[in-house]
């Protein structure tokens, strides 16, 4: 384990309904380090970020997350946000009866240096959602409530920007999108790494998000296993040979196993 | 005052099993209040200057009525059993009614509007609220005219306050009511009680647009009563927001008595803590081709109770209506008791009556997802309960009310305080 690593994850392995999803997973990411994880579908990529954000449907059977020089393996999702992680989902939730302002503010009670009274708050969400192109007009709709497929990935940058999390996973932000609403994912992740020098793991399996960011370790996960980590270049060699040789192997060894 | 219990108040018109404990409420007036008068009526006076009358309205429509009566005998096997003295043994297709249908039936012969008449608590309560309030405020509208009046019943720890307010919009006029009830405890928990007790009559073509808004404090037991008679083509959308109050009993009763009137009726609530709520709604079709719509949204937390009856009653001849109830509660805490009573009854086969409720506890995934943005459990009730507070707060009819939204907001959430700022 690197011990300068900002989050580190070891030996890794979780299971949903006694069916072991992850094994013996090592991921290590350095403060300001852009990591891709990726990998078919299916490969375990989400279970990866759901588990390292602390989603109760999963169990560690084995292994630690340590982040920020502590061991987050038992705390609560909630706590693990609060200490710097940040998860964009997938698929955004809906809360009807929540409007998206109220949420906001909710996000932001009692972290400290984050904290800003009504007026600069209302002031502070404008200017984000002007960075996104967003229309102001979504902060009183119910959150998620008849927001298509990019907005919702706009509001999950926008909370991106306010929260100013150490680390950010990514969950296939891009998936679904049109070439518009990927640009303002980019933005968003520019803005991110801009202002607070953040660590981000970007999980997808299309690496046209990834064409302007600086990667800095590509790590490839078939199975639930990680089963190649390299550098950048090995995302042109993807874009070129897809995913299928790691799928091969992973069969032989599984064979062999 | 000595202690007073109201039994059998809001009750449903036709009652389900008694251990369900939902066919009525007991409703417990604290005892050692003293009766103030607490009461503020803004109106022109062009409103409350009026000879008008709601009895008067109501024995006109009644002439009305009268008149129209096609003494066509009705054959109907339900008016024969109630006609009936004793059982007859020539006459054995003629079923035996229930109490509640010989009732109905009586009811529906008579068609007899003031002795119908009935406010959704019940004649207790409204026969308490009108000993509180000491006098009617008469609200009467020129034809029409375009009017508005606000009630305010400020309630303070230790009084029972209330008013009693009578509305009678004349053919084609438009009255916009709100009616405000308040009870600001200044901090102390110490028992209070407001109520307000409302009879409309909404004359042919009028719109009569009711909004009340409870903002009471911990300690409050609020009950709202109101009865309204809508005649042709009348309009009535009424908007109950109940927020607050240890205990609050709302209680609507409607008689759709001309033909294409129409009614509405949204409900926001909130309750937290130990709170109870009573709603009971009871609309009446009896014009043809009347309209009724009763929305609910609420968000019960803590361990608080509540009661929601919502009766469409599509009563012989009132053929082309159309009743629909609609109920959508979210539960954000396992300890909360929910009850829903969609009642349609139905004496007319060209009528449509539809019913409807969602109640949801928060789901994993969207707690997860909350978590994920730093909300506990606890924190995620509390958004639940600041989101219907700030919904409230942004659609108050006026900033007064809105600052009674605030007060009851900070006192219950920590941070609403921001919000009002951000208002500002």
């Amino acid at each position: 384990m690197s011990t300068d690593a900002l989050l580190s994850v070891a030996n890794l392995t979780a299971s949903v309904d006694e069916k072991t999803i992850l094994h013996n997973v090592n991921l290590n990411v350095r403060a300001g380090e852009t990591h891709v994880l990726m990998g078919p579908n299916g490969a375990g990529k989400s279970t990866m970020g759901h588990v390292i954000m602390g989603d109760p449907v999963y169990t560690v059977n084995e292994g630690t997350i340590t982040f920020d020089g502590a061991d987050i393996t038992e705390l609560s999702c909630d706590k693990r946000s609060r200490a710097g992680l940040f998860l964009s989902f997938q698929a955004p939730v809906e809360i009807p009866g929540v409007p998206l302002s109220s949420f906001l503010r909710a996000t932001i009670a009692g972290r400290p240096g984050l904290e800003m009274k009504g007026k600069e708050f209302r002031r502070r969400v404008k200017e984000l959602a002007a960075q996104l192109d967003m229309d102001t007009a979504y902060l009183n709709r119910e959150l998620g409530v008849g927001f298509s497929g990019g907005e919702k990935k706009k509001v999950e940058m926008l909370q991106l920007l306010l929260l100013q999390p150490k680390l950010a996973i990514l969950d296939e932000t891009d998936s679904g999108l049109d070439v518009d609403a990927l640009s303002v994912v980019s933005r968003g992740m520019d803005a991110y790494r801009a202002s607070c020098d953040g660590s981000l793991v970007i999980i997808t399996h299309n690496t046209r998000i990834l064409e302007h960011l600086t990667v800095d370790r590509v790590h490839v996960m078939v199975g639930g296993r990680i089963v190649r980590e390299d550098d950048a270049s090995l995302i042109p060699w993807i874009d070129e040979h897809g995913f299928e040789s790691f799928e091969r192997e992973a069969a032989g060894t599984a064979d062999e196993r | 005052m000595d202690a007073l219990t109201i039994k059998h108040a809001s009750a449903m018109p036709a009652p389900t099993w008694s251990w369900l404990r939902m066919n009525d409420t007991k409703l417990e007036i604290p005892c050692d209040l003293e009766r103030v008068r607490a009461v503020t009526v803004e109106a022109d006076e062009a409103l409350t200057e009026t000879h008008a009358s709601f009895e008067g309205a109501v024995a006109k429509l009644q002439e009305r009525l009268d008149a129209e009566r096609t003494g066509l005998e009705d054959t109907r096997a339900c008016v024969r059993a109630a006609a009936r003295e004793a059982e007859d043994l020539n006459d054995l297709d003629t079923p035996a009614l229930s109490a509640y249908q010989l009732r109905a039936t009586r009811d529906e012969l008579a068609n007899d509007v003031a002795a119908a008449f009935e406010t959704g608590i019940g004649i207790d309560a409204r026969s308490y609220l009108n000993f509180l309030a000491g006098g009617t405020v008469v609200l009467a509208t020129e034809e029409g005219a375009d009017e508005a009046a606000v009630v305010r019943v400020a309630g303070t720890a230790g009084g029972a306050a209330a008013a009693s307010v009578d509305v009678v919009a004349a053919p084609n006029s438009t009255l916009d009511l709100t009616v405000s009830l308040d009870g600001n405890g200044e901090g102390s928990d110490a028992a209070g009680l407001i109520g307000s007790e409302l009879r409309v009559f909404a004359g042919p073509r009028s719109h009569v647009n009711v909004c009340v808004y409870v903002t009471a404090d911990a300690g409050f037991t609020a009950l709202d009563d109101s009865g309204y008679v809508l005649d042709e083509g009348a309009r009535v959308t009424v908007r109950h927001t109940v927020l607050g109050g240890a205990h609050t009993a709302t209680g609507l009763a409607a008689d759709l008595r001309g033909d294409t009137a129409r009614m509405d009726v949204d409900t926001r609530y909130l309750a937290c803590g130990e709170d109870t709520r009573d709603f009971n709604y009871i609309i009446r079709h009896h014009g043809r081709k009347t309209v009724s719509n009763m929305d609910a949204n609420g968000v019960l937390t803590g361990t608080s109770k509540k009661v929601l009856r919502g009766t469409i009653d599509l009563i012989h001849g009132c053929k082309g209506s159309e009743g629909s109830e609609r109920e959508t509660v979210l539960l954000a805490n396992q300890g909360v008791d929910n009850k829903t009573v969609p009642t349609i009854l139905c004496d007319e086969d060209d009528v449509a009556g539809n019913h409807g409720a969602t109640i949801g506890h928060v789901r994993p995934e969207q707690l997860f997802y909350l978590g994920c943005r730093g909300l506990s459990q606890e924190a995620a009730e509390a958004l639940f309960v600041t989101a219907k507070l700030e919904d409230a707060a942004l659609s108050a009819p006026d900033e007064q009310i809105r600052a009674n939204v605030v007060r009851l907001g900070s006192a219950l959430v920590d941070d609403f305080k921001d919000f009002e700022e951000e208002l500002a």
